[in-house]
């Protein structure tokens, strides 16, 4: 089984990177050259081109409501940066499923179909309230069920009509050359068997949270249980933040002095490689890898780690 | 004062010529030598461009030579007009990317926020033509079911929430469609300009909510003193309420060094015109009064080209021949300036033009009728400062 990895770009993180408003002045002596309508955009591209160059497969763009929109920055990035599979999170709030997929179908004929779609947990009742989303929180597994089957089935079937209780289309459906690319594969997260179910249903990679290669292995037989049940098969992922150094001392160092995500993790470039393809043993078929700073750690990760990492893999297929 | 003026970028494929009906350009006709975006390679494999890159050219073809930008618009069997602006955010410079939207096809709070973010990617290159959607089949086939004068209420409101959480970062509403509580754009988002909003509709209930959302008033052409009185009656009841309502044209040209030739060219377009295509426009069912206003034309019962002409250089036609209005211009560069010089005389304050092939017309209608407009316009515009 050949791996898929994918580079995690926070469009949140790394605040100041490019962005005028928010770069310290440079000293009077220094005569600053910088645009002055340069801004994240010019950075979102330039991580994109890191990862590409460091021969990450994909960029996955995280859901962030206090930055710039995930598929707006998916298309601009897949314009400027080629071959990477660019794979942006979004909830299942945006509106019309036909709608949204009938944008998946332009994003895929522009590209060639690099175009994922991740499905980012909806956000708490506050949240939707602020977002004009009316729904309880019993509700959202539902809508996404029925978001999920509407684009596909738009995509997929023609004609096509659906009544549910979020979604109705009568006689609907694309057309040629709309469907000249399939429909974008869809990454869906969570850790509940409602989460596990929903993506036997609908996902063909289920992301897992950190965890360790025993809980993965767990975890990915009952994702396999479930989608067998539905006829499918779901591949598994991991979403992994990393602190990845040279030697081990210099990452503890470095991991004491700051604020991890959950399940980083944190250890050389060897250790990292042998926990990745522990969890590869597990099961795990697509890794999302993010780091901090982006644009430096994609570097690092991709010129460091990777290699490392797909040299194991290599070798542990050939063995078997 | 200032007229502006935009292009429109196709976004079902384009057309070699005027004269045929294949799309050579982009794959909405079956793949043949000769094709391009995408073409076949050598071996008759697709060779990898995609109808992006033509939509490119035409992008930079409508800026170099002085548009605005232009107009993309979305239907069932089209791109997506954010996707395409975001696809071309980078690669073009002055462009200014006029996405065709029905409100009620995003959450109000995330298509605002995509928006800002579109704005911030082109640099304040963004702005909308808000349409409230035909009705008919074509309605449930986007998936919405909400009949026509409530898709008005609902785009008010819509456009209510859009505008509130730009200005405001604890924004709250109560409507019968949508309701938030402390909605707001990020800082860094609010901070963008708001995009212009071009507004159509012909019914009441679309002329009220373009009273109260609108920049511009977007019509297609229709006979001139139809229009002027539409424009007229658009500016009157805003200026009752208070605002200041610009009136907009969207018009399909043929122009050509002599009008003669122009006449050819739409002769040989009508000749070509297949069964098929007239029964497909006799057949089409909408709730939009412009729809059926300009249906009301009946080009599709016409046997000779000339039944069409409406009035001196203008046809009824140009629905046969690629879809969209029926109304459009045809004549000599002269002449053509010299209608659009009449429509801004008629009250219009920004033109969307279009012409096919897409392409080398946008380079033909800048350069060589955009720069004859005006003697009288100039006057006009000057005497009304």
């Amino acid at each position: 089984m050949t791996l898929a990895i994918h580079w995690r770009l926070d469009p949140a993180a790394d605040r100041q990177r490019s962005e005028p408003g928010l770069q310290p002045p440079l000293p009077d002596f220094i005569r600053d050259r910088r645009a002055a309508n340069r801004n994240r955009f010019d950075y979102y591209v330039q991580v994109a081109e890191a990862a590409a160059q460091t021969a990450f497969d994909g960029l996955f763009i995280r859901h962030r409501i206090q930055s710039d929109e995930s598929r707006i920055i998916a298309a601009v990035v897949a314009r400027a940066v080629p071959r990477l599979h660019i794979i942006p999170e979004f909830p299942a709030s945006v509106g019309s499923a036909v709608y949204a997929a009938k944008q998946a179908t332009t994003f895929q004929r522009g590209t060639q179909g690099r175009l994922g779609w991740a499905i980012a947990p909806d956000a708490d009742h506050i949240g939707r309230e602020r977002e004009s989303d009316p729904l309880g929180d019993e509700e959202l597994s539902e809508r996404l069920d029925e978001f999920l089957t509407v684009a596909r089935g738009v995509h997929e079937q023609r004609p096509f009509s659906f009544k549910g209780r979020y979604f109705e289309v009568q006689n609907g459906g694309f057309e040629a050359p709309l469907t000249r690319f399939a429909f974008p594969r869809v990454y869906l997260q969570g850790e509940d068997d409602e989460a596990l179910a929903l993506s036997a249903r609908h996902a063909d990679v289920h992301l897992f949270r950190p965890a360790t290669a025993a809980e993965l292995a767990d975890s990915v037989a009952r994702l396999g249980e479930l989608a067998a049940a539905e006829g499918r098969r779901v591949a598994a992922g991991l979403i992994q933040p990393l602190l990845t150094r040279g030697d081990a001392g210099q990452a503890a160092d470095d991991a004491s002095g700051q604020t991890l995500p959950p399940g980083a993790l944190v250890g050389s470039y060897d250790q990292a490689a042998e926990q990745l393809a522990r969890h590869a043993d597990a099961g795990i078929a697509e890794f999302v890898l993010s780091a901090a700073p982006g644009l430096e750690e994609a570097y690092r990760t991709g010129q460091e780690v990777l290699p490392r990492l797909r040299a194991l893999t290599a070798r542990a297929r050939k063995a078997a | 004062m200032t007229i502006d003026f935009y292009w429109r970028l196709p976004t079902h494929g384009c057309h070699n010529s005027i004269r045929t009906s294949g799309y050579e350009r982009g794959d909405w006709s079956p793949l043949a030598s000769g094709n391009i975006a995408p073409g076949l390679d050598a071996g008759g494999e697709p060779d990898g461009f995609a109808y992006i890159d033509h939509l490119a050219e035409i992008a930079k073809a409508a800026e170099a030579v002085g548009f605005q930008g232009g107009l993309i618009p979305s239907f069932p069997n089209t791109d997506d007009p954010w996707v395409i602006s975001s696809l071309l955010a980078r690669e073009t410079k002055s462009f200014r990317f006029m996405i065709a939207f029905q409100p009620g096809f995003g959450n109000p709070v995330h298509t605002a926020r995509a928006a800002a973010s579109l704005q911030r990617a082109t640099g304040g290159r963004l702005l909308f033509n808000i349409i409230t959607g035909g009705g008919g089949p074509a309605q449930l086939w986007w998936g919405d079911s909400f009949a026509h004068d409530d898709r008005y209420g609902r785009t008010s409101e819509f456009l209510d929430i859009f505008r509130g959480i730009w200005e405001s970062s604890a924004f709250s509403y109560d409507g019968r469609f949508y309701q938030l509580r402390n909605g707001g754009l990020p800082s860094l988002l609010r901070q963008e300009e708001f995009p212009e909003i071009w507004f159509s509709g012909s019914s009441d209930a679309a002329l009220q909510t373009a009273a109260r959302h609108a920049d511009y008033y977007l019509s297609w052409l229709e006979p001139f003193d139809q229009l002027g009185d539409k424009f007229a009656r658009v500016k009157e009841r805003t200026a009752a309420l208070g605002g200041e309502q610009k009136c907009a044209v969207r018009v399909d040209l043929v122009a050509r060094a002599t009008e003669e030739e122009a006449w050819r060219d739409i002769r040989a377009g009508f000749e070509n015109v297949s069964e098929e295509t007239r029964q497909r426009w006799r057949g089409q069912a909408t709730d939009s009064i412009g729809a059926a206003r300009q249906a009301a034309l009946r080009p599709s019962d016409a046997r000779h080209y000339d039944e069409l002409i409406v009035a001196p250089n203008l046809w009824g036609g140009f629905n046969l021949l690629r879809g969209g209005p029926a109304l459009g211009i045809v004549g000599s560069y002269e002449q053509c300036a010299a209608q659009l010089d009449e429509l801004i005389a008629r009250g219009a304050d920004a033109f969307i033009l279009a012409g096919t092939p897409h392409l080398e017309e946008a380079y033909r209608v800048g350069e060589e009728v955009l720069p004859l407009l005006g003697r009288e316009t100039a006057s006009l515009l000057q005497a009304a400062e």
